[in-house]
């Protein structure tokens, strides 16, 4: 149970950390590139997938 | 076509994009929830419906826990554990197992049923595997009945990580990491594992508890597979599957006879066989769509077992089960169907104490001309 809080809390780190770098990011296309590796941090994080 | 359009990237173009990943993030775990809801099934009268926890708490409130079905005839005699589902991505496993529990009145004896042996496995599908969600029945009265296509595996959103090699506690034996949650690697099952193992456990507890004299672990395997449209069976469990090969024999139904592997661990034909005093039987039919040689995996190969694959591996005689065209989920049903039946009925032949009899479960030749939605009952009825 411990495993899986720490476990959930690195992927929200993560998942915030794309969020950060896609505002700060000037490309669209990279941006774009964060917003395909959001979706799974998403479902992960809601541990549905 | 050239990619090289350089769109400037704003905080407006980034926040469209969070948007749009957080709904397609939303439609997909639409998908995926839709099969956290359990199949609904419909008791034949006599049944009660209990809890496997109830044989071991330590399941209890879990996602591990799984209904287990009842039914005693006015006569005493034997009992029988039918256990579907351990493998959801073998579908004539938990439907053989749905069929008794629609259709059996018990006359003597004690049957016990439980459909969705790892309800952990059918909440999910295995990755890249492209299998279908769901199949569906047509019934009589023009109603449909639908039941998930499930996982080998429990689902990893309730058991993980998968350690790089799982050691199968009571042996020490060596297998992937993977098959920590497989419920056929996990038996005789331990208190305090993970929740496969926990889940092993409960039915070991419940077929020591409910003194089971027989159990059937019902699966599907590929049809390239060399145990296929066969019987696992124990050295306690020989004798009799003997006498019930004999007997389909006469009536058409090939069943190869296998010996359980002594040194094969975590498997019902072995385990529960070596830690209770029950008789395992492990029978597997023929599933095209869960064969390495298959196409398109989609509810209709499910249903049919039909695959141009398959027809031209069979013409090279490569398979380990008969095919020419098909191998219809009906006929795998009937083959577990009508072997269970026949294990019954030599059961009271080998031991009259032990004598099972019921009625309206329908035979192989039944389940293969009305199909098997014919014989499932309407919801709500």
């Amino acid at each position: 149970m411990i495993m899986t809080l720490i476990y959930r809390a690195i992927v929200l780190f993560v998942l915030l950390l794309v969020v950060r770098c896609m505002f700060r990011e000037k490309e669209f296309w990279k941006q774009a590139t964060g917003a395909l590796v959001l979706i799974p941090l998403i479902l992960r994080f809601l541990m549905i997938k | 076509m050239s990619w090289d359009i350089n769109f400037r990237g704003t905080r407006l173009t980034a926040l469209l994009l969070v948007l749009l990943a957080g709904g397609a993030a939303f439609l997909g775990a639409q998908q995926f929830m839709v099969m956290w809801e359990p199949d609904r099934v419909v008791p034949a009268p006599g049944f009660e419906e209990h809890m496997l926890s109830e044989w071991f708490e330590g399941i209890k409130d879990t996602p591990a826990d799984t209904p287990v079905y009842i039914q005693s005839g006015e006569n005493p005699g034997g009992t029988v554990l039918i256990l579907g589902g351990t493998h959801p991505n073998e579908p004539s496993s938990a439907l053989t197992a749905v069929l008794f529990l629609e259709r059996a009145q018990m006359e003597t004896g004690r049957l016990i049923v439980i459909p969705f042996g790892n309800a952990m496995a059918f909440t999910h599908n295995s990755p890249q595997e492209a299998s279908p969600q769901k199949i569906s029945f047509r019934l009589p009265d023009g109603s449909s009945r639908t039941f998930r296509y499930g996982s080998r595996a429990t689902n990893p959103i309730f058991q993980w990580p998968a350690p790089d090699v799982y050691i199968h506690p009571q042996s020490g034996q060596e297998l992937a990491g993977s098959e920590k949650s497989n419920l056929n690697r996990a038996h005789p099952g331990t208190p305090d594992g993970a929740l496969t193992q926990r889940l092993a456990y409960a039915l070991r507890q419940l077929i020591i508890a409910e003194k089971v004299d027989l159990a059937f672990d019902l699966h599907e395997a590929s049809p390239e597979y060399p145990v296929v449209n066969a019987a696992v069976a124990h050295e306690r469990s020989m004798e009799l599957t003997a006498m019930v090969a004999m007997e389909l024999e006469d009536i058409g139904i090939p069943l190869r006879i296998e010996p359980s592997p002594k040194n094969l661990r975590g498997l019902t034909h072995r385990e529960w066989g070596d830690y209770t005093e029950t008789l395992p039987v492990l029978m597997e039919t023929g599933n095209p769509s869960q064969g390495r040689l298959r196409g398109r995996t989609n509810e209709e190969l499910a249903l049919t077992g039909r695959d141009k694959s398959y027809a031209k591996a069979s013409k090279l005689g490569l398979l380990f089960i008969p095919y020419e065209e098909d191998q219809p989920l009906d006929y795998r049903i009937g083959r577990h169907t009508q072997s269970i039946l026949t294990f019954m009925e030599m059961l009271g032949f080998l031991d009259e104490e032990k004598e099972v009899l019921l009625e309206g479960v329908p035979g192989m030749e039944d389940l293969t001309e009305k199909g098997f939605g014919a014989w499932l009952q309407p919801l709500g009825s």
